[in-house]
């Protein structure tokens, strides 16, 4: 014979915090006429061991298999209540915080009769909804301990190694044919002046020893499948007869990196056949390295006066710029590229200290450390600087620079240039099949966009997918082995138990009310987490929820015209009866 | 005692390096100088550029750490000293006295109430006052009051006035040695002072304020309710920034970029725009640095709203009779000539210095930069500090902001739980 | 909004909900039904971490605004707001401006 629920209600004094204002006895007393209550009591405080302890017992000896704890907010001692019943034995889902102090005693201290009506009222709620609650289990994955990084540039790098010595197996995957991404055009790096070669190496020869990680290079990733706890990358080796292989990985971290930003032609001069020459900082970076000779020469001629315009790329205005294939400018600051800049110009002038460099800028945005002291050692090698807006961008032409500086209040200025170099930004790098293949989420500045910038930094929507690095947005090496060494984090904490729990409220499909319309389907955004699917004894399609996609939102739930669908644990039956219980006279 | 790792420090360093260190199952023991945890960022109202509220989003770290089983919070309590000890360090911490038993105290504020001693309120940054026995702020967490002894008539109104008999006016400060295999720096920053360039006439002229007071003006439950400037209450019609106030002067020992200042000016300047949609808003500045993600974009959108920007070095600030204030600059375009403007409020957009500085008083010897923050090794492990086994994040390495202060914690946490692992292969061996 | 102390009325109750998506045009129309003088929904607007429910959640309001219409139920009986947990001033606001506005109501339907 099944008997209903049996609840136990729990009122507490909180040490007068609450029983100052709200007649507790009298909670316990109207509760006590609620057909579904068999025990109500009332004591100075819960949430100690004493009061926890009066749950417990009840619980063994009376019986009880639901609990209401009308006391302080849940964020206080949800989770306190939900360990004392598993002590318990009971199934820690069982159990309704209801809140009477800051939702009742702290905020109606004028009126405590009718303080006492809204307390008696929230916790026959807090009843409705507990009786109609059914166990529920933590839904489990397995967390298949290995962990795919997409990308091996010193992002990438990085977070194989923070992984690895985590005791995670890792794949270390990227399409060229070596480790080192955009490191490898550099020749030192800011701001500690070391070789950008000993970085790759030192790296490289960590990944070569580290047993844990799989190197795949000359490698494309194709496309992922499955979710958190077990995903399936599919990845294409590069060339002829290419090889496919299926990576399986618990986690992933998307390490994809930064393009150059490439002028359009005709951009301050750019991939025109004219003089003065102009080219990017990192063309100018890998002819600097190159070049071995005592005096300045490009494309044949003698430098003597180099212009460097700042911001191309980036900090664009519509209208004022020419926009992407997109039809989209790019907005944002890159962040690094000041300094590179002063960092170039640096080297430069002590090596060819006869060379006028003049920076033409629109703010000096040398923010990190170490980084305003190259933009004032650039000064005291006697560099120039002028500052430009959109609305007088610097125009190249006829072995001249012409530019309205504003330092100079306004003045229209013509400098004598044999070079101009073009300070550009950074674009994401392509990752157009992995976006493509996961629903990856992309920010208007087209980087890819973390959950929150505060609270989630390295985390993407997707569950189990961390990012690191450029692919996220402009940042410096430091930067990016700190985004590197957090995303790794994360995913080691994602892994390490051997299997992962996600919360259970998740939404249930009742099988036997579910008619196949499918306008879940049309609401739910999260790929796979929603599917229809033929029963065996045939009748309309089903649909089927895997419960280790869903969020939880509860999208699907309102558009159901047979209310086959619900979230666990917050179902619409258990709102109407809490809608009932809130409106209904306290006598 | 003895645990995996000691945190010192409490701000959203510390907070989110507690936390990541907690879920890989290490044994953690965060130690707060303050009353409360959340360091700066509880004491901020928005945060840049998102707007986002500061408490919405610090809160419920604050709370996960409170609850989380494996960390230990010790709040109101410095480190004494610590040193290392064979592979692993004895740190020496001390308590110091709230004069309330946290055994007893229920956070009820009956002492509060009965309290008949108003003091300045650290919180509001001395724009408003508190009483001397007082939990510090609403979201503070422990939520159990400090008494001020200084302050304190020991006239027994909150002892009286307590349910659970928790007032300890005899309280004493309790030492206690601890044994952890790590330790990560998260100790954080301080303003420079507000006085410390004598012609901004901070700390004298009385609308002359500094960024946390004007974050508490224009925090929704703040001191005064509004917007108002302090030597008269009215409201202001014309308020201004003024950029690199405790930065990038060589003057003040502080040549470094504090690199935040930009953008909270910014945020500043676009809240009070919010509070007071007639006012002149300006920011007088050398340099706009919003360099990181969406920073550019809100950039533009302060423009958008009508602020002023104008770049100009502050020279001097003054007074007229009326308290006004009178900012001194050279203006850089129309003629380069100098200028006096009248504003009724002005913030001095201050600069950060470490708050923390462990290898004075022999608390710790980590080597610091000429800066004054802790010097990392390598920027390819960024959380690494000159000694072994000690990892630091957040504003103690540096300036910076929210997000990248998160990231490093999270990174120095990856770094300290790869050490303790490998401490504990070499131990096996 | 309870710790800081401030006072509201005691009509008022707050029901925790995952997301507000998750209830149907009928749901509102019961609760009114049922007695429920005033609905204010808070959500986390842009902030919401679920792709798409913002979106859905506001369209799924004008459609029930259309139901209310049809039977004759005010329009400012619900609000949809966003507001987080922490955010006092609007909190009150939101709850007083309710308040107000059903008092009037029920003292212009005498």
């Amino acid at each position: 014979m099944s008997r209903g629920p049996q609840v136990g209600v729990y009122v507490c004094h909180c040490g007068g915090n609450i029983s100052d204002v709200v007649d507790v006895e009298k909670v316990a007393a109207e509760l006590a006429k609620h057909p579904d209550v068999k025990v109500e009591k009332s004591y100075a405080f819960m949430c100690s061991d004493p009061g926890q302890q009066l749950i417990i017992e009840d619980i063994r000896s009376e019986g009880i298999d639901r609990v209401v704890v009308a006391a302080c907010s849940p964020a206080l001692h949800e989770q306190t209540f939900r360990s004392a019943l598993q002590r318990a034995g009971l199934n820690p889902y069982l159990y309704e915080n209801v809140n009477i102090r800051e939702q009742v005693s702290w905020v109606h201290k004028g009126n405590h009769e009718s303080a006492t009506a809204k307390a008696i009222r929230l916790t026959r709620a807090g009843v409705e909804k507990v009786s109609r609650q059914d166990p529920l289990e933590a839904i489990r994955v397995n967390a298949e301990p290995r962990v795919c990084v997409i990308g091996a540039g010193v992002a990438g790098m990085r977070a194989a190694l923070a992984a690895a010595k985590r005791g995670l197996p890792v794949t270390l995957i990227d399409k060229a044919d070596r480790v080192g991404g955009h490191l490898l055009e550099l020749d030192v790096v800011y701001p500690t002046g070391e070789k950008a070669a000993d970085l790759i190496d030192e790296l490289e020869h960590e990944i070569a020893g580290e047993d844990r990680i799989e190197l795949l290079l000359d490698a494309d990733v194709e496309g992922v499948d499955g979710y958190v706890g077990s995903f399936t990358v599919q990845v294409a080796a590069r060339g002829e007869g290419a090889d496919r292989r299926e990576i399986k990985a618990g986690a992933l971290i998307v390490a994809t990196g930064f393009s150059h930003y490439e002028p359009h032609a005709g951009e301050f001069g750019y991939g025109q056949d004219v003089v003065p020459e102009v080219l990017t900082l990192p063309q100018f970076n890998s002819l600097l390295r190159g070049d071995a000779g005592d005096y300045l020469r490009v494309g044949g001629r003698d430098v003597r006066n180099v212009a460097l315009i700042h911001c191309v790329g980036s900090r664009q205005t519509p209208g004022v710029h020419e926009p992407q294939p997109d039809g989209k400018v790019n907005d944002y600051c890159s962040r690094v590229c000041c300094t590179a800049a002063f960092h170039t110009v640096n080297r430069l002038l002590d090596r060819f200290p006869a060379v006028q460099v003049y920076e033409v800028y629109k703010d000096v945005r040398t923010y990190g450390r170490g980084h305003d002291e190259l933009y004032e050692q650039a000064s005291k090698k006697g560099v120039l600087f002028f500052r430009y807006d959109d609305e007088g961008l610097p125009v190249v032409v006829d072995g001249k620079l012409r530019v309205r500086d504003w330092l100079t209040w306004g003045e229209e200025v013509e400098i004598p240039v044999d070079l101009v170099v073009l300070v550009t930004g950074m674009m994401p790098g392509d990752a157009s099949k992995l976006i493509g293949s996961m629903k990856l989420p992309a920010g208007a500045d087209r980087f890819l966009q973390e959950v929150h910038p505060k609270l989630r930094p390295v985390e993407l929507a997707n569950n189990g997918v961390m990012i690191a690095g450029t692919a996220q947005g402009p940042m410096d090496v430091l930067e990016s082995c700190a985004a590197a060494e957090a995303a790794a984090g994360k995913a080691a904490i994602l892994l390490s138990r051997g299997s992962i729990e996600l919360d259970p409220f998740v939404a249930r499909v009742r099988a036997e009310e579910c008619d196949g319309c499918e306008k879940c389907l049309g609401e739910c955004e999260y790929k796979d987490a929603l599917t229809m699917r033929t029963r065996p004894e045939g009748g309309p399609k089903l649909a089927v929820v895997n419960a280790a996609l869903c969020v939880g939102c509860g999208a699907c739930v309102a558009v159901c015209p047979t209310r086959a669908i619900d979230l666990a644990g917050w179902s619409l039956d258990q709102f109407d009866a809490m809608v009932d219980a809130l409106v209904a006279e306290v006598v | 005692m003895t645990c995996d790792a000691l945190v010192v420090g409490a701000g959203i360093a510390g907070l989110q390096a507690s936390l990541d260190l907690a879920d890989q199952g290490k044994r953690v023991l965060l130690v707060e100088r303050q009353p409360s945890i959340g360091g700066h960022m509880i004491n901020l109202s928005k945060v840049f550029p998102t707007l986002d509220c500061a408490s919405c989003i610090t809160t419920p770290r604050m709370a996960s750490v409170a609850h989380h089983p494996n960390i230990e919070m010790r709040t109101y309590t410095e480190v004494d000293r610590i040193e290392p000890v064979g592979d692993r360090f004895r740190a020496r911490i001390t308590q110091k006295p709230r004069f309330v038993d946290e055994g007893l105290c229920i956070g009820c504020k009956r002492c509060e109430e009965e309290c008949v001693i108003y003091v300045p309120d650290e919180y509001d940054h001395a724009l408003g006052c508190k009483k001397a026995i007082s939990i510090p702020f609403t979201n503070a967490i422990p939520q159990l009051p400090v008494l001020d002894m200084d302050m304190c008539l020991l006239c027994g109104a909150c002892a009286k006035a307590c349910p659970t008999d928790a007032i300890d006016f005899r309280q004493q400060p309790i030492t206690e040695e601890v044994e952890v295999g790590a330790v990560i720096v998260t100790t954080g920053y301080e303003t420079t002072p507000m006085d410390a360039k004598k012609q901004y006439g901070g700390g004298v002229l009385p609308n002359v304020i500094s960024p946390f007071q004007a974050e508490r003006l224009l925090a929704p439950h703040g001191p005064y309710g509004g917007v108002m400037r302090p030597s008269d209450g009215k409201i202001p019609s014309s308020v201004a920034f003024v950029q690199c106030a405790g930065s990038r002067d060589a003057s003040l020992g502080v040549p470094y970029c504090s690199r935040v200042c930009c953008m909270y000016a910014i945020k500043q300047a676009m809240l009070m725009s919010g509070s007071l949609p007639v006012a002149d808003i300006t920011i007088y500045y050398m340099d706009i640095r919003a360099f990181g993600k969406g920073y550019e974009q809100f950039y533009q959108n302060a423009k958008a709203m009508g602020i002023e920007f104008v770049k100009a070095k502050v020279a001097k600030i003054s007074e007229d009779e009326e308290h006004g204030v009178k900012v001194r600059i050279e203006r850089q375009d129309d003629g380069c000539r100098p200028e006096e403007v009248t504003h009724d409020l002005v913030v001095l957009s201050l600069g950060m210095v470490p708050a923390w500085v462990p290898s004075r008083d022999g608390i710790v010897p980590l080597e610091e930069e000429t800066d004054r923050f802790l010097k990392t090794r390598s920027i390819l492990t960024p959380s690494l500090t000159s000694m072994r086994g000690v990892f630091a994040a957040g504003t103690a390495t540096g300036p910076k902001d929210i997000v990248d202060t998160i990231v490093e914690a999270s990174a120095a946490a990856l770094e300290v739980a790869n050490y303790l692992e490998s401490q504990l292969a070499g131990a096996a061996r | 909004m309870g710790q800081a102390r401030l006072q509201y009325s005691s009509g008022t109750s707050i029901i925790r909900v995952p997301d507000p998506v998750l209830f149907p045009e009928a749901f509102y129309m019961r609760a009114f039904e049922k007695g429920v003088d005033g609905i204010i929904v808070m959500s986390s607007g842009s902030d919401c971490p679920y792709e798409g429910a913002y979106k859905r959640l506001s369209e799924r309001i004008a459609r029930v605004y259309e139901l209310m219409r049809e039977k004759g139920i005010d329009r400012s009986r619900l609000k949809l707001t966003t507001i987080c947990t922490v955010c006092k001033a609007a909190f009150l606001k939101e709850i007083k401006e309710m308040q107000d506005n059903l008092a009037k109501q029920a003292a212009g339907a005498k």
